[in-house]
Parts: C-alpha cells; sequence; structure tokens
C-alpha cells in the first residue's frame, strides 16, 4: 500500500509557478526523502498534503483514502519552522498537540521530551528556548504518541553536529520500527545515510524519484587517467558509448548510459589507441553528485 | 465539541495577557457601573433644592426595572474591552503560526473556527453575566423600601445587551482574522467603533434618513439605549428607535451571522 499518492498537484503564487504537476507515491515504511534547491517547492508540497495550503489542482491520498482532518490526526509532521504558543513549556505545549491530534498519553509526552533531550527543560516557557530546543520540541511533537507516518521539514535546521547525528539516528531507528518517514532536506549527505527513497524537485517540477539505488544507478561511471590526459581526452572523443567526458583535476570522468560501461573494454580500446592508463576505477556516484546533476542550469 | 473547548482552555489556561485583560474586564464593569451609582446617590442624597432637582431630572435610573436599562447601556460604552481579548486570542495564532500547527496536528479549519466561536461565544456570556450581576446587585440594594409593580420588566435590555456583545465581538474577530496583527487590528477596532461609525451614523441622520442605523456596530448599538433620563431630552427620536428594535434585533442577528460567514470563507479560503 502506497502510504501517499500525490497525484498533478498544482500550486502557484501570482505568477510564481511552486508546484507543476507534481506526481509521485510513498511506500509504507520507506524512508522518503524530498530534496530541491530553495524554491523549488518541497515546503509548499508538504504544507499542501498537510492542508495548510490548499492546492489549485491535483489531488493526493493518504494510505488510498481521501485526506481528512481524522487521517492527518495519525500523522506526526514538523513543518517549516516550530509553531509553538510561546508562553507556554514544552509540557504544555505538547498537552494542546495531545489534544487536538488524540495520539500519545501524557507519559508519552514525557517520554518524547527524554527522547529528544529536553528532559530538563520540559517546564521552561518555549519563548526561552533556543533555535535548537525548539526544533527539538518540534521534532518531539511529530513523534508523540508514535505515529505510523512522521513528516520531517528540514529536521535538522539549528542543530548542532551532535543534534544532527541524533536525527540521523532517530530517523533509522523509525524507519526500522516500521514508521514511514517523509522528509525534506538540504543535507544530502545525511539524506543518503537515512532515506531509501528520494524525489527530487526543481523549480516547481519533479525530475526524478525513486529509490536511492535507482536513481543513483540511471547511469554509469569510470574514473580514468592516464600520463598526457590530454591525449586520453582525444582518444576517448572516438568512443560512442562515452555520453560524457568531464576532467576533474588530474583524472577524467566518462559517463555511460545504464548497463553500458565496461571497464576491461575502456582500457584495451586505450591501449590499442596508444594510451597507457595508469588509473581506471568505476566511479559509485553520490547523491550529491545526482543532486547538482539535475538541479544545475 | 468538548475536546475543542478542553484545547482552547489549554491554550488560554496560562497565558498571563489574556488573564490580565480578563481581569480588567471583571473590575471594569462593575467598576464603572458602581462609580455611576455613586455620583447619582451623591447627587440626589440630600435634602436640598439641587438634589431635588437631580432627582426630578434623572429620575430612577439604578432602581429596578429602569436598572437593566441603564447598566446594559454603560456597559456596552466598554466593548472594547473584551474586544481586546478576542483579537488577541485570534490575532496571537497568526502572529506565532499556532494556528497551522493546530491543522497540521490534526484539526479541521471547521474545528479552529468551531474553538474561536466557542471563546467568543463565553466572552460575551461572561460580559452579559457581569452586567446582569450588577443590575441585580445595584437594583437591590437602591430598591430597598420601595414597592415596584413590575422590577423585570426591563430586563430584557440585558438581552440585548448579550446579544450586542456577541454581535460586536464576532466582528471583532473578522477583522481579526482578516488583518492578522493584534496592534492593527486593535487600532482599527477602535478607530472604526469610536470615531469613525460615529462619523458615518451623524452623516447618515443628517443627509441619509437615518440609514446610517445600518453601520456594522450601530445596529447592535441600538439595542441598548440611552438611560430613560438622557433620553428625556430626545423623545421623539427614543421612541421611533423604540419602534424599530424588532427589525434592529433580527438585522443584528443577520450581521452576526455575516461576519461569521465571513470568516468561515476566509479559514477555508486562505492558506495558512
Amino acid at each position: 500500500m502506497a502510504i501517499l499518492k500525490v497525484n498533478n498537484l498544482h500550486k502557484s503564487y501570482g505568477k510564481i509557478r511552486a508546484l507543476n504537476g507534481v506526481s509521485f507515491s510513498i511506500p509504507e515504511g520507506s524512508v522518503f526523502g524530498i530534496l530541491g534547491p530553495n524554491g523549488s517547492g518541497k515546503t509548499t508540497l508538504l504544507s499542501i498534503i498537510l492542508n495548510v495550503l490548499n492546492a489549485d489542482s491535483g489531488s493526493y491520498l493518504w494510505m488510498d483514502k481521501e485526506p481528512t482532518a481524522n487521517l492527518r490526526k495519525g500523522i506526526g509532521s514538523l513543518l517549516e519552522t516550530p509553531n509553538f504558543y510561546h508562553y507556554l513549556s514544552a509540557f504544555d505545549n505538547l498537552q494542546i498537540v495531545q489534544s487536538i491530534s488524540g495520539r500519545g498519553t501524557t507519559e508519552d509526552i514525557h517520554t518524547v521530551l527524554q527522547q529528544v533531550n529536553l528532559s530538563d527543560r520540559k517546564y521552561t516557557k518555549f519563548s526561552s528556548y533556543s533555535l535548537g530546543m525548539k526544533q527539538r520540541l518540534a521534532i518531539a511533537s511529530a513523534l508523540l504518541g508514535s505515529p505510523k507516518v512522521i513528516v520531517l521539514d528540514e529536521p535538522t535546521n539549528g542543530l548542532d553536529p551532535v543534534g544532527i547525528a541524533e536525527i540521523r539516528d532517530l530517523i533509522k531507528f523509525l524507519s526500522k520500527r516500521g514508521h514511514t518517514v517523509i522528509m525534506a532536506s538540504h543535507l544530502l549527505d545525511e539524506v543518503e545515510k537515512v532515506c531509501t527513497h528520494v524525489a527530487i524537485l526543481k523549480l516547481g517540477n519533479l525530475i526524478t524519484s525513486g529509490t536511492v539505488e535507482d536513481v543513483l544507478a540511471d547511469d554509469e561511471v569510470l574514473e580514468i587517467s592516464a600520463i598526457d590526459n590530454n591525449m586520453l581526452y582525444n582518444v576517448l572523443q572516438q568512443l560512442s558509448l562515452v555520453k560524457k567526458i568531464i576532467p576533474l583535476q588530474d583524472k577524467l570522468l566518462l559517463y555511460f548510459d545504464k548497463g553500458t560501461s565496461d571497464p576491461v573494454f575502456v582500457n584495451e580500446f586505450c591501449f590499442k589507441n596508444g594510451v597507457v592508463l595508469n588509473h581506471l576505477s568505476i566511479k559509485r556516484k553520490r547523491l550529491e553528485e545526482k543532486f547538482f546533476e539535475l538541479t544545475s542550469n | 465539541m468538548l475536546n475543542i473547548l478542553k484545547t482552547e482552555w489549554l491554550k488560554i489556561r496560562k497565558y498571563p495577557a489574556f488573564w490580565w485583560i480578563f481581569g480588567i474586564t471583571i473590575l471594569s464593569y462593575p467598576g464603572i457601573n458602581y462609580l455611576l451609582y455613586f455620583i447619582y446617590k451623591n447627587m440626589t442624597k440630600s435634602k436640598d433644592m439641587a438634589s431635588q432637582v437631580a432627582t426630578a431630572v434623572l429620575g430612577s435610573p439604578f432602581t429596578f426595572p429602569e436598572v437593566f436599562r441603564t447598566v446594559a447601556f454603560t456597559s456596552s460604552l466598554f466593548m472594547t474591552i473584551p474586544a481586546i481579548l478576542i483579537i488577541m486570542l485570534i490575532c496571537n495564532e497568526y502572529t506565532y503560526k499556532t494556528n497551522r500547527q493546530n491543522i497540521i496536528d490534526g484539526w479541521s479549519r471547521n474545528d479552529f473556527l468551531l474553538g474561536k466561536f466557542f471563546s467568543v461565544i463565553i466572552i460575551a456570556t461572561i460580559t452579559a453575566s457581569l452586567g446582569a450581576s450588577v443590575s441585580l446587585i445595584i437594583g437591590f440594594l437602591n430598591t430597598n423600601g420601595t414597592t415596584i409593580q413590575h422590577p423585570f420588566s426591563q430586563i430584557k435590555y440585558l438581552l440585548f445587551f448579550y446579544l450586542q456583545s456577541f454581535s460586536q465581538l464576532s466582528f471583532a474577530f473578522l477583522l481579526g482574522l482578516l488583518l492578522k496583527r493584534a496592534f492593527i487590528t486593535l487600532g482599527v477596532y477602535i478607530f472604526y467603533s469610536i470615531i469613525l461609525e460615529n462619523i458615518l451614523e451623524r452623516f447618515g441622520i443628517e443627509y441619509f434618513y437615518d440609514n446610517g442605523r445600518f453601520l456594522f456596530l450601530e445596529i447592535s448599538n441600538r439595542l441598548t439605549p440611552l438611560p430613560t433620563f438622557i433620553s428625556k431630552f430626545g423623545q421623539e427620536r427614543y421612541n421611533t428607535l423604540a419602534a424599530q428594535y424588532q427589525s434592529h434585533i433580527w438585522l443584528t442577528i443577520l450581521y452576526t451571522a455575516i461576519f461569521w460567514g465571513c470568516s468561515y470563507i476566509i479559514i477555508k479560503k486562505r492558506d495558512l
């Protein structure tokens, strides 16, 4: 079952198109990363599926059902900045979340506050919290009552490196326990470490989506070098299988379509054309590279 | 429904600014009425000529049944204080974006509106209850030893005051919802209720056959007419208003429904 199916969502702010026919689905139990540069439509997308914004057109289904307030009660969410009553403590704020959503008990409030290391300050007013503490409280609110689906928009905003690592471990832990986590983030390294699936947005358009492996494996890269890289570059241009050659410091990156790279053949081809390679390796593409490749102009 | 009320209670129970203004509301209604009662007593208590003239002119505005009309009128002059409470409650939700957090956490937009609707009803009820308590206390204090045939014949003015409170607080809520910022809303509310509408109403009387009465607040203001001793100086106008009060009731109800209808549309359609 898909936890969320998004179908052809459109949203504009005046003349600016924030979402332009975005469609994808999120499998149950996945950790789904939504990536994109600033202004790509990530938060707009999350705001629509959480009923904060109204879509101009298109639809979405939560757990194959029309979205309702009752369904949303079962989804723990953190959207953009933490929004809480500034004159209330963390505990009082979570009591309001509990009252609205019906998730969890008073005991659960204490548990989630402990989980995000806010136990010592749980009776202090929200207005006195640092940015990191506010973010932790927002995460605690999303986790309250152990919801089946958790939506996190930039969950590591304002957190120190230790906090970031803790959130990463927390997401992995939630995933192991069968929760579906939907997260938007700029931290590609973090996303690659925790996500099973990704969708990449650019200027409101969905560029790609799928499992992390599939998204990264749509082409293959070989890293090679020789004593004379200029000569090597000229020789490789005769090789029709190569999609693209990118010089990188003292090496060249060769891009092939998926399933067409053959290191042995490349080595032989270069040797036959008078170039002896001193380096040849299969390069595993990182999400960050893929992201820049897809989103750069 | 109980859950919505409980949540609204959780929001305000530890809100210091709310309780300060609530306290001012609680004190101001008995305070201003008692002050006027005190002045009246001082003016009329002695046996000299001036006191006798004052008694003849003022009548008995603080004895049953007239006390209801007097208190309803003087209390209605202080509607801005509970209006501040309402404006604060709605605007703070927008300032701190907690309204959107409520939706994210699982409320429908209707639930959010219903929560605020209950808050307006409760504050209007408290305001009217204060008016009722003050009327009864002053009435009993001042009617000692006097036999009055129909002591509660003017109690309808308390009900009108309740309707007026609910209508005007609903208007304050709609303004807060539209403008989102507490200081701006408060400024607009005070400017409109104290200055602009009075100018427009006067203008209406002078040039448009008194059609200024159809203004948002004026229509419900006319439900709580001036006390008898002031009306004496414009008996004809008072009689005209008294003859129109039924239509004013219906129009006040209609306007209040429109305020909430507009609030519903805004909450439903507007991005948070």
